[in-house]
């Protein structure tokens, strides 16, 4: 059964299209690229999938599930940007992600915490741009979810900071899960998917096995990609 | 959902009522110290008395400000800004979301309300005064009673469920606008404004019609045909108790417009 | 381990190749507990799955072997290591003969370009030479 699946989705802001007739499907146990250049429509995908935006044509499931309430609790989503409240210190995080999601595990959020030094009493305003970036992630990845859904989880960060965020998604990452890692840097990313959907101008281009590309194309998905880009 | 909803709206912004009572019911209590110091002649404690008089209204003012702002902040900052990202991705529904909202606020507005009657006590206390106050009460309950030949107690709770029931329809007004604004790609506080007044528009012209169809419509013609009339106590009660039935019809079409917008066209930056 | 990866070929085959080199190196030593496929697969960057997919294959070869309960264990069949060292040196001579050949030597040129670097380099020629 696919985590989650497009069904000839589309979505148009205004007369623009962001998404053209999408169908892909996306089964539990594999970590997905979902791969484009700016403004391609990784976005607006993932957004449609956490019922940030509702479907202008078609529709997205989430464990055969309209994204909703109840779809929510299936799935761990990490935003563009970092928007855990300021105010709070860590230790209020923690209960506000205790509190509204079961599958939370505290424990390993904590654990997680402590390996980078953040004490409980700190407050999210006084945090480095990175730290905070660090503790969304945690927090994110602390779940046993069945969807992850990483909307560029290492754009704007050094390549020290892109190479802990990568090991604790592959470190914690409930292996019956799909994770969708959504970026335009994919030399990073590479050896961490299984497999890979190209999208471009709202359209799916691609969607294959990252061994299969090296195998059958003799060149890393990294070089695929620039070709099929080429501008 | 609900409950742990409200709980953490409640921590929100009890961080930011809490001292602001605080502060408010220590200006109080310098009111009263300065309100006894006032007799002397001693002219700089009487500058001083008169800026903690000042200081006291201030803060009776900002404590209304601050709430008000608050309503608007919470809905504005934690469903339409950044952070509705993790808001609205929680496994909670739209309704859920905008009742925590409206309640957190309404409580807010209540307790403001409380906080400065209770600083009034505090600033204004001394034996006589209590005294007085205790006479004052039953004395006037008896007056109305009197004179109006009912439970001065049932008007005054009338009175109180319309304050509230203004309050929350006033609120979800400028949830309404606020969502509806911010559907927009750009300008979207400028059109929440925008949406605003033309609400205000709106309703005002559905009341005035309105108004002017109970004058002269069929209700009125009914009513005068069944020779029904009502005057004095009963009078005053059918009209508080359709004055807070407008007031939750009023809120109940700003909910509407606000769940139905945040469930449709939800678009954050 | 030092974890290194080419863009040309699949990455579970440079995972499994890498793997042999730790075993033939003693990196991880016969009879060994290996870490868990999770564990190995943070460390070196890489999707779980494809660890999992290179560590059967090495099952498969008989390097490595798993226990149901207790995890997955090097070998310790000390000839078998072996053979993987010599195909592994095997491999980097195919690959050093393929290059020199390209470059337009023939066989005697090589040895002997091989003699002069052993008298040449002194007591590191040992390693030079694979």
């Amino acid at each position: 059964m696919a985590v989650l699946e497009c069904k000839d989705l589309s979505k148009h802001y205004g007369n623009a299209p962001a998404l053209n007739h999408v169908n892909l499907a996306v089964e539990p146990g594999r970590i997905v690229g979902l791969l484009g250049p700016n403004g391609s429509g990784k976005t607006t995908l993932i957004k449609l999938a956490n019922g940030l935006l509702t479907p202008s044509e078609g529709e997205v499931l989430v464990c055969d599930m309209a994204p909703g309430k109840e779809s929510h609790e299936s799935v761990s989503y990490l935003p563009e940007r970092t928007c855990i409240p300021t105010w709070m210190s860590v230790k209020q995080l923690l209960d506000f992600y205790g509190d509204f999601y079961r599958d939370f595990n505290r424990k390993a959020a904590e654990e997680m915490l402590a390996h980078l030094n953040i004490r409980l009493t700190q407050r999210i305003k006084q945090m480095s741009k990175g730290t905070r970036e660090k503790v969304q992630l945690i927090m994110v990845m602390s779940r046993a979810a069945k969807l992850y859904l990483l909307d560029e989880p290492i754009g704007g960060v050094d390549p020290a900071t892109r190479d802990y965020i990568l090991s604790t998604i592959i470190g914690n990452y409930n292996p019956e899960a799909a994770v969708i890692i959504s970026t335009h840097l994919i030399a990073d990313v590479e050896k961490v998917l299984d497999e890979v959907i190209f999208i471009n101008q709202g359209q799916v281009v691609l969607q294959s096995s990252v061994d299969e590309i090296r195998e059958e194309k003799g060149m890393s998905v990294d070089a695929l990609f620039r070709e099929v880009f080429k501008c | 959902m609900l409950i742990k909803l409200l709980k953490h709206e409640f921590r929100a912004t009890a961080r930011i009522m809490g001292p602001l009572y605080l502060i408010l019911l220590a200006v109080a209590l310098g009111f009263n110290f300065s309100a006894r110091l006032m007799d002397t002649s001693n002219v700089v404690l009487n500058v001083l008395a008169a800026l903690v008089i000042l200081a006291y209204v201030a803060a009776i003012i900002g404590v209304f400000i601050v709430s008000f702002i608050l309503m608007l902040q919470r809905f504005y900052k934690n469903l339409l800004g950044d952070e509705g990202y993790i808001m609205f991705t929680l496994p909670a529904s739209v309704h859920q979301h905008v009742w925590s909202k409206l309640i957190v606020s309404a409580v807010w507005f209540i307790a403001t309300g409380a906080a400065v009657i209770l600083s009034v006590f505090v600033a204004a206390f001394n034996v006589s005064f209590l005294a007085d106050l205790a006479s004052v009460f039953p004395e006037l309950f008896r007056e109305l009673n009197a004179y109006y030949a009912f439970n001065g107690t049932a008007f005054i709770l009338e009175f109180l469920v319309l304050m509230l029931a203004a309050c929350m329809s006033f609120s979800l007004q400028f949830y309404a606008a606020l969502a509806v604004g911010h559907s927009f790609a750009n300008h979207k506080m400028a059109l929440s404004v925008l949406f605003f007044f033309v609400f205000q528009f709106v309703m005002q012209l559905i009341s005035g019609t309105l108004l002017v169809m109970l004058d002269q419509g069929p209700l009125q013609s009914l009513l005068s045909g069944l020779n029904f009339h009502v005057s004095g106590m009963p009078a005053i009660h059918i009209a508080m108790l359709l004055m807070i039935a407008m007031t939750v019809i009023y809120g109940a079409v700003f909910y509407i417009v606000t769940t139905i917008t945040l469930k449709k066209r939800l678009n954050l930056e | 381990m030092k974890w290194q990866f080419s863009s040309d070929a699949p990455i579970y085959s440079q995972l499994i190749a890498q793997i042999k080199v730790g075993i033939v190196t003693g990196a991880f030593p016969p009879g060994e507990r290996l870490p868990s496929v999770r564990d190995l697969a943070t460390e070196a960057g890489v999707n779980p799955n494809t660890m999992q997919r290179a560590l059967t294959e090495l099952e498969r070869d008989g390097l490595v072997y798993s226990q149901r309960t207790t995890g997955r264990f090097v070998t310790e069949d000390q000839a078998m290591i072996a053979s993987a060292k010599r195909s592994l040196a095997e491999r980097h001579i195919q690959a050093f003969l393929e290059a020199m050949t390209h470059l337009g030597y023939d066989r005697e040129e090589i040895l002997t370009l091989l003699r002069q670097e052993e008298t040449k380099g002194g007591e590191d020629d040992g390693s030079s030479g694979v």
